[in-house]
């Protein structure tokens, strides 16, 4: 009985540790959050966040969920930065070999929407806008 | 396609106000999320992008920040709280990152301190450098004072006074309105007995309450208020129905007044309640002048051009 009383105490007793550890990274965490200033804006994420109904007079949240944000629109970015180099470069001429493998890096749709798939965002963009019906079909099959 | 540079999107911000397809109310948000985006987008490695590229990761931005608060309020509803806390954005984190995943999201238990989400911010910051926004904007949400609804413990704690009083105060504004109503008993009762005031509970509240609204007080017993008698209408009689059935439909359509109708009935009645035996009731009858109605349009109005 006494064995088994001082487990459990010791037991209870890991786990409060435990939960003041978790305590502790958390305020820890939180309190970094204001040494950091992400590039969101605070007043645009509680303006979006008012939008959505959620009410919070913490600073440390709204920093939180920018944070968050950011890291998001970051991975997003890098992923699609990596499908725009790792498209095989185009044939260039050979005056210009110095320059061969230098691209400019252009964020595309194309690179983006590959990007956003992983992330559950399926976009689908057009690839070209046509006057009529009948433009870009065969010429003799138009009727005029 | 349209390339712009990151340089560009700042001077062109101020002309975006074209499109007026999307939602025009939003256009200044919009503006900052695209200038933030386009920093982020430079500080990973772009030199140049599409017009239409960084609209889309901008509305998808918004999108996001939008669906964490969304989740959040949901945690926190649950928990039957109003105010949203820090669990309940690590709880809306997780749900929007389980498309990508994170470290420990299969693990149901998990302490939310401790997750990987946390983790993987922590690091970020860690990582990532500290890119301030490029220019300093006022705070455009307008912010009102927020009157909290008062909980059940700060109402228990006052006890029911606090009810009351708003009760008392919300009938007070209503008194002018009441003051009308107190006034027809004191005139109607020619005895001096004071009607629903009279009425006591034994509670102060109480006693205010029912001066201040009638309505809601004790119905008297009979004899309590003197009250002018019915007086049956000479139709309802069944030998006036009887005598004179036809003629009342012609006078009435003949526009004769409706007195001048009844008044044969009338004086029939007369006549022969002076020999009834029937008591104080019917003698209203005599005691009251006849009225008499005129149905048709008056010709001395001044103005009137006939």
């Amino acid at each position: 009985m006494n064995n088994m009383n001082s487990s459990n105490s010791q037991q209870q007793q890991q786990s409060s540790e435990a939960r003041h550890d978790d305590d502790a990274v958390l305020t820890e965490f939180l309190a970094s959050l204001m040494d950091y200033t992400p590039t969101i804006p605070d007043e645009l994420v509680e303006h979006y966040l008012a939008k959505s109904g959620f009410q919070c007079p913490d600073v440390r949240l709204v920093r939180l969920v920018a944070v968050a944000t950011q890291k998001f629109v970051a991975d997003v970015a890098t992923d699609a930065l990596q499908q725009c180099k790792a498209r095989p470069a185009p044939v260039v001429k050979d005056k210009r070999d110095k320059q061969q493998k230098e691209k400019r890096l252009v964020l595309t749709m194309e690179d983006l929407s590959k990007a956003l798939s992983e992330y559950g965002v399926n976009m689908k963009h057009q690839e070209y806008f046509a006057d009529s019906p009948s433009t870009g079909m065969d010429p003799a099959s138009r009727e005029e | 396609m349209e390339v712009g540079r990151v340089e560009d999107c700042m001077k062109k911000v101020g002309h975006d106000g074209t499109r007026k397809s999307r939602a025009s109310g939003d256009e200044f948000a919009r503006a900052i999320g695209k200038i933030a985006v386009a920093q982020m987008c430079e500080s990973v490695g772009f030199q140049s992008f599409q017009q239409s590229a960084l609209e889309k990761l901008t509305d998808v931005t918004t999108w996001y920040i939008w669906n964490i608060g969304k989740a959040a309020q949901l945690y926190a509803n649950l928990a039957g709280r109003m105010e949203g806390n820090v669990f309940d954005v690590i709880q809306g984190l997780e749900e929007l990152s389980l498309p990508k995943g994170f470290a420990g999201a299969s693990d149901v238990d998990h302490c939310l301190a401790s997750s990987g989400i946390v983790r993987e911010i922590v690091q970020y910051i860690g990582d990532a450098d500290d890119i301030p926004f490029a220019y300093s904007i006022p705070p455009f949400s307008v912010a009102r004072e927020r009157k909290l609804a008062p909980s059940f413990s700060q109402i228990g704690n006052d006890g029911r006074a606090d009810l009351n009083a708003d009760k008392i105060e919300s009938v007070r504004q209503h008194q002018k309105m009441d003051v009308s109503y107190m006034n027809f008993p004191q005139q109607v009762n020619g005895n001096g007995s004071e009607g629903p005031s009279s009425v006591t509970f034994g509670d102060g509240r109480a006693t205010q309450r029912t001066v201040s609204n009638p309505f809601l007080a004790a119905p008297l017993h009979f004899g309590v208020k003197e009250v002018s008698h019915v007086v049956p209408p000479v139709k309802l009689s069944d030998e006036a129905a009887v005598r004179y059935p036809v003629e009342q439909n012609h006078n009435l359509d003949n526009n004769m007044s409706v007195m001048e109708t009844f008044a044969p009935a009338i004086e029939a009645m007369k006549s022969r309640l002076c020999d009834s035996e029937v008591g104080q009731k019917k003698l209203l009858f005599n005691q009251r002048p006849a009225v008499h109605f005129k149905i048709g349009i008056g010709k001395n109005y001044p103005g009137w051009s006939s």
